[in-house]
């Protein structure tokens, strides 16, 4: 599965200006908080770039509860943020979720070839059980999900993982390919372009160009 | 809020859509380990790789932010990361 190009788009500049906001209010920190800053640049964009989701909510929500990243996310998330969010009913336990896990799950493993011992579909059961609780860990929000919803949700999760990972490494390459330009006076324009052509259908039309050249990107949850 | 909430039934071709869309997520050389239809290796395998996945936004933060330590305003990174704010 792939994530979409638009997604990627508006995750590659919602992080970078996450990161410029983080320069300008860090400066000179520690290498650690820079990498933090980073992170929680590219996990907010993440979430701002997908819309409205359960785990994006879970990920802002989760992202709150730390004190000291409750400024950015004020100012990149502004009214989103001040609204009284609807943070994970932990506390909240649907009793019947237990069963549609043991169901939904259990049919999966009734999939399986004809030959099999008497007690393999318990087994599997437990242990599709406690793996789902591993995956509830993983995906933000997680905690408050029916299985449909989990499986439903990780899919969504992953595949825009994936592009995170994409574009920071290609945003990588970029940076690193023009540092050696700039250090060796080679020519290794390619990386750039490619980025830069990822980015390109911004600028479909002059007329277009200059219009958005003048508006400020709104960010939106 | 969800329209899938406890008390509608989920369809057997619904769960059977979403096993088939997890498993086509995972990449090839994860896909192999798992062979056909087993829930717990399924689920086991897509924990590994969104962990692997963490572990690379991690690294390629560390990466990132030890690049950009050593940029300034007139290097040639800013420019490029100028022209890709610009839009």
């Amino acid at each position: 599965m792939q994530a979409t190009k638009s997604f990627e788009q508006a995750f590659l500049k919602q992080m970078l200006l996450g990161i410029q906001l983080s320069a300008v209010s860090h400066g000179s920190g520690s290498l650690q908080e820079r990498k933090s800053a980073i992170k929680l640049s590219a996990d907010v964009a993440m979430a701002v770039a997908r819309g409205s989701k359960k785990w994006t909510r879970g990920l802002i929500a989760s992202l709150s509860k730390e004190e000291h990243n409750r400024s950015f996310l004020q100012f990149v998330l502004g009214k989103e943020f001040e609204r009284p969010a609807k943070i994970c009913h932990s506390s909240w336990k649907i009793p019947r979720s237990k069963n549609i896990v043991r169901r939904s799950l259990r049919f999966l493993s009734k999939r399986k070839s004809n030959i099999r011992a008497p007690n393999s579909s318990v087994l599997a059961g437990t242990l599709v059980e406690k793996r789902t609780q591993v995956l509830k860990r993983l995906v933000p929000g997680g905690q408050s999900m029916d299985a449909f919803s989990l499986l439903d949700e990780t899919l969504d999760y992953a595949t825009c993982l994936r592009a995170q990972v994409d574009v920071m490494q290609k945003l990588m390459t970029t940076l690193e390919a023009s540092k050696h330009r700039a250090d060796s006076d080679a020519q290794r324009p390619k990386e750039k372009f490619h980025l830069l052509a990822m980015v390109g259908s911004w600028y479909s039309t002059r007329k277009g160009l200059r219009k958005r050249l003048s508006k400020r990107p709104k960010l939106t949850l | 809020m969800s329209s899938r909430g406890s008390s509608s039934r989920i369809t057997d071709e619904e769960i059977n859509e979403l096993v088939s869309k997890l498993q086509s997520l995972l990449p090839e050389s994860r896909r192999r380990n798992i062979g056909r239809a087993s829930a717990s290796k399924l689920l086991k395998e897509t924990c590994s790789y969104i962990k692997s996945l963490h572990r690379d936004v991690d690294d390629l933060s560390d990466r990132l932010s030890a690049l950009m330590a050593t940029m300034d305003a007139n290097s040639p990174q800013a420019d490029i990361i100028r022209s890709l704010l610009r839009s």
